[in-house]
């Protein structure tokens, strides 16, 4: 069994792997540089010269990149001491609350988040008469820079975390066992233990939180109060739509995407190099083992940590849940409000698998190059899956529009393409979960397996899936809550007056419906909550291994 | 099992595809969601209508606002589905105009009733009101009267704007402060700018996530919003103020096109627009002004609005103009 060291057997067994890969790259980067192509096509003339003679566009490009890395350096920096303290403490009264409201802040539309944010930290929030007393003027944090990266934070941080959190959870229980056998300090737990799992996390990690400040929260960068602190994405909006200057727009996109690309490939040369750890098959870690570094003055620190993380969640999504609260009499006037949940319930599990199936086969699809050593060919792979979260939707939008202008009819195939632009999307958010999980087996549990013939289905019935089931489930689980709270795309291909759930809820909104948009935001929220929950318990039940019908001690003696 | 398979994905279709079951004649109108939405003025209209016209239907697409369906009218061209759009305000019309894909409209203007003079051929009026800044009772007793009252208020009376590159309401007030001072907007927009909470890019999220929580006094909308809190939240809490120098005025207007394959029941939808079976769905449906005369229908909370002068630009000025309106915003607002 020569090169039984390589970590990808099953994977490098096989031929579909590259194929595979090779046919969802196609399909990105076709979507992605195909509608910024058919753009550039239909444009008359382009002159990049006039627009860098704009003084606004050096402004707001400058103030972009200096919100982007503040907002990204707070959330990144901030989700590493949560998240050791999150795994510290596997249990805890309020841990799974805190959890779901992790999971929630991210897929919140952002005109909902926002009103949260709005309703406790604004000038008449919940926090200002605190500000008042402690710092004696007006509470005005929230507009300005403070504010956008306060929001930026509470989007973001808590994506980190759980991240960074699974990350922490996929280290080898046996490591866990040794170190509490050991009695490790926690200096040498982080060195040993914890950095080793986050490091090769951190590079993608902070570019993708860049990323997403970057170009995608129009919104938040309101609180900013003025042109200064908006994003390329407005300037792209007036070129398209009020101006319908195509050469404008695709300049600008290109502009995002570079920066935003030459970001991705440093972060993914610098992040490529394998864990050290290599996975195992996951129990439930720490809590199982005594620690030490969990006594003591990290006892002090861990509540400082996860007082905090529930003081920067909890309160803006207890509004949003309060003034839905008090918006559920109108529930049961909305006739549409069902309808319009089903359908989005649908679409969002269309988008989901979707979302899985391109990063699986683009994952695996760049293991195997890699595993062959064209490293250039597996970065170009991996990378390509992040394209499209740097096109702008609206130039997604537009140019799928002009490449499929003759055949775009009824409002059905409109559904169809939102789901497909919903599954790429989504994408991104997919391949960062799943991919700290797809490493295969330890080379001691290869060469187990070799020995005793476990191949081809067998072995990815029984030793792969196993422990792919649990990302595979939170990456389905934030690829459909996406999709459902998005509001950016469907809003691109317009509707034949059956709205999803976004929709209702700008319609309610522009129709004066506070109450009834607050009580839809609510069913959003429930929604959102009920897919992480279910998800959650449907693989929560421990792998169906035949050696789990032994005794516990029976298990831990096959670990090698 | 087939048959199964079939009804189940038959009925996921028509989940998905609600409302686009097609009729003998059906008439495709583009306009923006909040029209469409079931307490909007859509519903009322169609059921008007199709009661009218018998064996037709009446198929609303909604895009997210005016300006996108400009946009999905350029990406069609010649080949769009629609037969009528619906939702172009006057700041858009020369721009519509342009793609030379509409088609007169044929109706009598004699019942318009709207503060300015009308007579185009091609894009017919269906409700009009003024940009206004409304505020709240509560925070603010006496609002400032004028413009240049706004600009000397104190310190605390901040206002809550829209973007002029993404919202209709935010074009209205450049467009506004444009006509009121001409050359010195950009002195205008710079001392303004020290007045703003924050520059949305949608009214909703000024109004609703911002306005409605209390966070500024004022905030840009339309001067019929309070008409809405009166008559819907019975409250008087939110009132517009009135400007002396005039306020600037949105006219929203219908069109067919000219590749519609049924002319003559698009002629008879624009004909429709201007009788009280339409327009009694407009006052409260879309909380603007009707384009003619309603009466007794007409709901009281209607004649306690403020009832400024008028301000226009023609729509080919803001056509030649608009570009260069928006980057002295720009360039006077980062400075």
């Amino acid at each position: 069994m020569s090169g039984a060291t390589a970590p990808q057997r099953w994977a490098s067994r096989s031929r579909w792997p590259p194929g595979l890969g090779l046919a969802a790259l196609t399909a990105v980067a076709g979507l992605g540089l195909g509608s910024l192509g058919a753009l550039l096509w239909q444009a008359r003339g382009v002159h990049p010269a006039a627009l860098w003679q704009e003084p606004w566009l050096a402004a707001v490009l400058r103030f972009t990149l200096w919100q982007a890395t503040l907002s990204t350096l707070l959330a990144v920096g901030l989700a590493v001491p949560v998240a050791l303290a999150l795994a510290r403490r596997p249990r805890f009264p309020g841990r799974g609350l805190l959890l779901r409201a992790m999971e929630l802040s991210l897929v919140l539309p952002t005109l909902i988040g926002l009103f949260g944010l709005v309703a406790v930290h604004g000038r008449r929030g919940w926090a200002a008469p605190l500000w008042e007393g402690l710092v004696g003027s007006e509470s005005g944090y929230l507009y300005g820079l403070s504010g956008i990266v306060l929001a930026h934070v509470f989007y973001n941080l808590p994506l980190a975390a759980r991240l960074m959190l699974q990350a922490l959870e996929t280290a080898p229980a046996a490591h866990w066992r040794l170190a509490s056998q050991l009695g490790l300090t926690r200096a040498t737990i982080w060195r040993t233990l914890e950095w080793p799992c986050l490091a090769p996390l951190l590079p993608r990690l902070a570019a993708l939180i860049f990323t997403l400040c970057f170009t995608s929260f129009a919104i938040v960068m309101t609180l900013g109060g003025g042109p200064r602190s908006s994003t390329l994405e407005v300037a792209l909006y007036q070129a398209l739509k009020f101006d319908h200057d195509l050469a404008l727009a695709a300049l600008l996109a290109l502009t995002q995407l570079t920066i935003c690309l030459s970001l991705w490939l440093l972060a993914l040369s610098r992040g490529g190099a394998p864990s050290l750890v290599v996975g195992s098959v996951s129990l439930p870690t720490g809590g199982r083992w005594r620690r030490r570094d969990a006594l003591g003055v990290s006892r002090v620190t861990d509540a400082f940590w996860l007082t905090a993380l529930a003081a920067l969640l909890l309160p803006p999504l207890a509004a949003v849940v309060l003034a839905g609260l008090a918006g559920l009499p109108e529930l049961p006037r909305q006739a549409s409000l069902w309808a319009a949940a089903a359908r989005s319930l649908i679409m969002a599990l269309g988008a989901a698998a979707g979302a899985l199936t391109l990063s699986l086969s683009l994952l695996t699809g760049s293991r195997w190059l890699k595993a062959r050593r064209h490293g250039a060919a597996a970065l170009l792979m991996e990378g390509g899956g992040q394209l499209i979260l740097v096109i702008p939707a609206l130039v997604l939008g537009t140019g799928l529009f002009l490449l499929l202008r003759p055949t775009l009819g009824s409002g059905w195939q409109g559904y169809g393409l939102v789901v497909l632009v919903n599954a790429f999307m989504a994408l991104p958010f997919a391949m960062q979960v799943v991919r700290g999980a797809l490493p295969g087996l330890s080379a001691p549990e290869e060469r187990l397996a070799d020995q005793f013939g476990i191949r081809g289905r067998v072995r990815l019935r029984w030793l792969v899936w196993p422990r792919l089931r649990r990302p595979l489930a939170l990456a389905l689980a934030y690829a459909m809550t996406l999709s459902l709270g998005d509001f950016s795309v469907i809003a691109l291909f317009g509707s034949p007056s059956a709205p999803t759930l976004p929709m209702l809820l700008y319609q309610q909104l522009g129709g004066y419906r506070w109450q009834g948009a607050a009580a839809t935001a609510l069913l959003l929220l429930a929604l959102v909550v009920l897919v992480f929950v279910l998800l959650g318990l449907w693989t929560r039940r421990p792998p169906r291994y035949p050696w789990n019908r032994f005794a516990r001690e029976e298990r831990h003696a096959r670990v090698p | 099992m087939s048959s199964k398979v079939h009804a189940a994905g038959a009925s996921l279709a028509a989940l998905l595809a609600a409302g686009s079951l097609q009729a003998d004649e059906t008439l495709t109108v583009y306009t923006y969601d909040s029209f469409v939405s079931e307490w909007g003025p859509g519903p009322g209209i169609e059921a008007a209508f199709e009661a009218r016209c018998g064996d037709c239907d009446l198929e609303f697409v909604a895009l997210p606002g005016g300006v996108d369906i400009l946009q999905r009218l350029r990406l069609e061209g010649e080949g769009t589905r629609a037969d009528l759009v619906l939702g172009l305000d006057m700041n858009l019309m020369a721009e519509a105009r342009a793609l030379d894909l509409m088609a007169p409209h044929g109706a009598d203007l004699a019942p318009l009733d709207l503060p300015i003079d009308w007579s185009d051929e091609t894009f017919l009026p269906y409700d009009w009101g003024h940009f206004a800044f409304v505020y709240d009772t509560e925070q603010l007793e006496t609002p400032p009267g004028s413009f240049a009252e706004l600009l000397e208020a104190p310190e605390e009376v901040k206002v809550i704007l829209q973007g002029p590159r993404t919202s209709v309401t935010g074009q209205g007030l450049m467009l506004w402060i444009k006509k009121v001072y001409g050359d010195r907007a950009p002195e205008v927009w710079a001392r303004l700018n020290e007045r703003v909470l924050a520059v949305t890019n949608g009214w909703s999220q000024a109004y609703f996530s911002l306005f409605m929580n209390g966070e500024a006094p004022m905030v840009l909308s339309y001067a019929t919003s309070p008409a809405y809190h009166m008559a819907v939240e019975e409250t008087d809490r939110y009132q517009a103020a009135e400007f002396e120098e005039g306020h600037y005025l949105q006219v929203e207007t219908a069109a067919m096109l000219r590749t519609t394959e049924q002319p003559e029941l698009a002629r008879d939808f624009l004909a429709f627009i201007l009788t009280p079976d339409f327009q009694r769905h407009i006052p409260l449906g879309n909380v603007m002004n009707p384009a003619i005369d309603l009466g007794d229908e007409r709901p009281q909370v209607f004649d306690r609005l403020i009832e400024p002068e008028s301000l226009t630009f023609t729509p080919e000025e803001v056509r030649a103009h608009r570009r260069e309106w928006i980057r002295e915003w720009l360039n006077a607002s980062v400075r």
